[in-house]
């Protein structure tokens, strides 16, 4: 098995993952578990960047964008959780 | 090396997988949060990791490593914002008495 | 207690001390990130790093908790311990992550959650970030809510709420953060069950 093979196996993994997270993200009952959802898709996507990078051989590109997605992701669930804080019961 | 590296991509898949899991799995809120707070973060730290010794030294790997650690420091904040945020909002933490 | 001219003075040299250190941080940053070494990038950068350095000083200045009229800085932090802690936290890190892999795994999934509250007065605020971090990446333990030294811990098995808040004394990990910051072993440790 060439290392190409494992990452392509990885890739796949994670791409089900994230679909699987979406599950979570329809379902849940509260708009925090929703975004508990969309926090676990967002740091999945950085792992399927990284390592789509090493698969198509041009990983310098990819790490940045990875890193511009990581710090914009956690930025913006600062933000909307900050928003949300005692909205309610979080039902919805 | 790349034995090395093998491992430790395996082993931070097999925690995002437990992690998804968890997440999917678990009663309510709170606990998910323990699936997702402590799993996903080994998990995506340790495959970083393997990423960054299997590409060797040079300047991208230093950003691997610079991403792995950004998301060890940020990922505790991002479950400890949304466990607030939950908390105060009135959301009820699940136990066995109550089976709600 | 000094006279309040050496403490002001003291202030100052951290403050200073922090703004280099500071850009030199940022000045490493710019460096990795854009990966070109000709004259124009690396005066474009430092002097980006200097403004953002000068501009976020107000910002790094975090009153303390329980002493009035003084200042922590954020980047003050005693670097040589951490080196200690570092790894011990690692350690505990994996530790949970076996924990969590067991609670999710198993069919009958034995868990038993509660909130539990403590109490742990510290005067630097930098230390009740670390410790509610370090909470929220060991075993069995989430941090829910902390205000004014208070915690709202949220625990996945009794025995993981054991763990951090024993029936008596207090419990590992705040003592080695408290040891970590030099704070005092005050009133503090005083558990109680929700």
């Amino acid at each position: 098995m060439t290392i190409d093979n494992l990452f392509i196996a990885v890739l796949t993994g994670l791409t089900i993952l994230t679909m699987l997270m979406m599950i979570r993200v329809f379902k849940g009952p509260t708009v925090y578990d929703r975004l508990n959802g969309l926090a676990v898709i967002g740091t999945n996507v950085i792992l399927i960047l990284t390592v789509s990078g090493f698969i198509s051989g041009r990983v310098e590109m990819y790490v940045d964008i990875a890193i511009t997605y990581a710090i914009l992701g956690f930025i913006g669930l600062v933000v909307i959780a900050k928003y949300l804080e005692g909205e309610g019961n979080g039902k919805g | 090396m790349k034995i090395l590296a093998v491992f430790l991509i395996l082993a931070g898949f097999f925690f995002t997988v437990v992690a998804a899991i968890g997440v999917l799995r678990l009663p309510d809120f709170y606990t998910r949060l323990h699936a997702s707070g402590k799993a996903d973060t080994l998990g995506i730290a340790l495959t970083l990791v393997g990423l960054g010794i299997y590409n060797g030294f040079s300047l991208v790997s230093v950003k691997i490593i610079i991403i792995a650690v950004l998301i060890m420091l940020a990922n505790p904040i991002g479950t400890h914002v949304l466990a607030r945020a939950a908390y105060r909002s009135g959301v009820k933490p699940w136990t066995h008495k109550g089976e709600s | 207690m000094k006279s309040n001219g050496d403490q002001k003075i003291k202030e100052k040299g951290a403050e200073l001390l922090q703004f280099i250190l500071l850009t030199m941080i940022l000045f490493g940053f710019w460096l990795i990130m854009s990966g070109m070494w000709q004259v124009k990038f690396l005066v474009v950068g430092f002097a980006a790093s200097l403004v953002i350095a000068w501009v976020t000083r107000p910002l790094l200045r975090i009153p303390s908790q329980t002493v009035p009229n003084k200042n922590y800085l954020a980047f003050n932090l005693p670097y040589l311990k951490l080196l200690a802690y570092v790894p011990w936290l690692l350690w505990e890190i994996i530790k949970a992550n076996i924990d969590v892999v067991k609670l999710v795994l198993d069919p009958k999934m034995p868990i038993s959650p509660a909130i539990i509250t403590f109490e742990k007065s510290m005067s630097n605020p930098i230390a009740h970030v670390f410790l509610a971090n370090s909470i929220t990446l060991t075993p069995g333990t989430v941090t829910v809510d902390l205000k004014d030294g208070i915690y709202h811990v949220h625990a996945i098995t009794e025995q993981a709420a054991r763990s951090l808040v024993p029936a008596e004394g207090e419990g590992d990990m705040s003592k080695r953060v408290a040891d970590l910051f030099n704070e005092k072993p005050a009133n503090s440790g005083k558990g109680s069950a929700v």
